[in-house]
């Protein structure tokens, strides 16, 4: 028997499917294919971050917006999660020479 | 969305221009536009826009249409000669623009009321590209991307904090914001709005906007983090017998006790007088001393330097 007192930290994946409008098998197949992150428990089931709603969503923006394969998406979006911590390291190191 | 403009000129190429031509255009600006490659508010409708001409101009047969009948050629049913329906539209506008004023129809699109469904349109734009071409298939609202716009503000502000109304103006359309600014904003902190960002489809929720703090060069202040400095200028005597100063800060004016045999470079700390912090201790308030003399010494004063010169043994450049 199990209480929610708190909202879960984790996501179910029939709960992440309802938040992010996906079918649990693709969820499943973008998690195999490593493009969002998951949690296995001992019972083989997923459990997900509420991040990885935000990671899930770029990934259909990317997908719509270019075709892309999903191997290219996963490039993609670890190409753009690097270009945002040089540029933040970028902007701030801006700020200390001014 | 700029009404009216050629979908020719929102890609860039001219009328006559070759399938091949059309799709490095829109590929170029969909690299550039992307929401998730550019944060910029303005960057998703450039993005949007750039689809919608794309997936009109793409395939030949649309864009046959699209150049016989221009923007409204969903709406123009198959096999009508595009003479005709350009008479019967410049009749359709005289009588819209004698029935306006009072309110017509919805839109504007009083010629074929009931024939066009506005979602139809809308979800054309955009539903196309984010979901439709059978990629729709797996795929159903997708929420939007995050956007960033910088806002700057003076040192003033960023230790009063205000409510600040915002404009963001992006390819025609403008959107205002009230936000409120809280007191102790630094430099690079980002205020979150949250649905303000990019726009979901079918209904997904909008990404967040970022407003990203910049704080203007001040001409007296420097900010470091919530610790402000400003520059205490003082006469030579001031600074070797010690004085007591008033300095305006942005929190208002403060008395700073400068203790005797203050030389240029020396910072006075005034606790807690930086910027205020919200989550704990203030910033600091550090008043760099600065000597400066009269530039043309009076008689008096050159003659009493003159006596301090012969009297003083004191070296400034002797190695300690």
């Amino acid at each position: 028997m199990s209480y929610a007192i708190v909202r879960a930290a984790r996501l179910s994946l029939e709960e992440f499917a309802v938040l992010s409008g996906l079918h649990p098998d693709l969820i499943r197949r973008l998690v195999a294919l490593g493009l969002i992150e998951a949690h296995r428990d001992t019972a083989g089931a997923l459990w997900f971050s509420r991040s990885e709603l935000a990671a899930v969503a770029r990934v259909q923006r990317l997908r719509a917006g270019f075709a892309l394969n999903y191997a290219a998406i996963g490039l993609v979006a670890d190409l753009l999660d690097r270009i945002a911590v040089l540029e933040a390291a970028l902007r701030a190191a801006q700020r200390r020479g001014r | 969305m700029a009404e009216g403009e050629d979908f020719y000129q929102i890609l860039g190429v001219p009328r006559d221009a070759s399938q091949e031509d059309i799709q490095r255009a829109y590929r170029k600006l969909a690299r550039t536009y992307h929401p998730d490659v550019n944060h910029d508010p303005g960057a998703e409708d450039r993005f949007k826009e750039a689809s919608e001409a794309y997936d009109v101009l793409s395939d030949p047969e649309t864009r046959r249409r699209y150049d016989a009948f221009g923007r409204d050629f969903r709406q123009v049913p198959e096999g009508v000669d595009p003479e005709t329906w350009r008479r019967a539209q410049a009749g359709a506008r005289a009588r819209a623009g004698a029935g306006a004023g009072a309110g017509a129809g919805p839109g504007g699109f009083s010629f074929s009321e009931g024939d066009i469904d506005l979602d139809d349109l809308l979800g054309g734009l955009f539903g196309s590209r984010f979901g439709g071409r059978g990629s729709r298939r797996g795929w159903g609202p997708i929420p939007g991307a995050d956007q960033e716009a910088e806002i700057e503000l003076t040192v003033e502000e960023a230790y009063r904090g205000r409510r600040r109304s915002i404009t963001l103006s992006s390819d025609g359309t403008r959107r205002s914001f009230d936000v409120t600014i809280p007191a102790g904003v630094t430099d690079g902190q980002r205020i979150r709005l949250a649905g303000q960002g990019g726009h979901g489809s079918d209904g997904a929720r909008n990404g967040d906007l970022y407003l990203i703090v910049r704080i203007a060069p001040h001409p007296r202040y420097r900010l470091e983090g919530r610790d402000l400095y400003v520059e205490l200028r003082l006469a030579p005597w001031e600074a070797a017998l010690g004085t007591s100063v008033a300095l305006d800060t942005p929190g208002g004016e403060v008395k700073v006790k400068v203790p005797g045999g203050t030389s240029s470079g020396r910072r006075i700390r005034l606790a807690g007088r930086g910027l205020p912090n919200p989550k704990g201790k203030a910033g600091d308030l550090y008043a760099e001393a600065r000597i400066m003399v009269p530039p043309p010494l009076s008689r008096a004063e050159r003659r009493l330097f003159e006596q301090l010169a012969a009297e003083s043994s004191f070296d400034p450049r002797k190695q300690r």
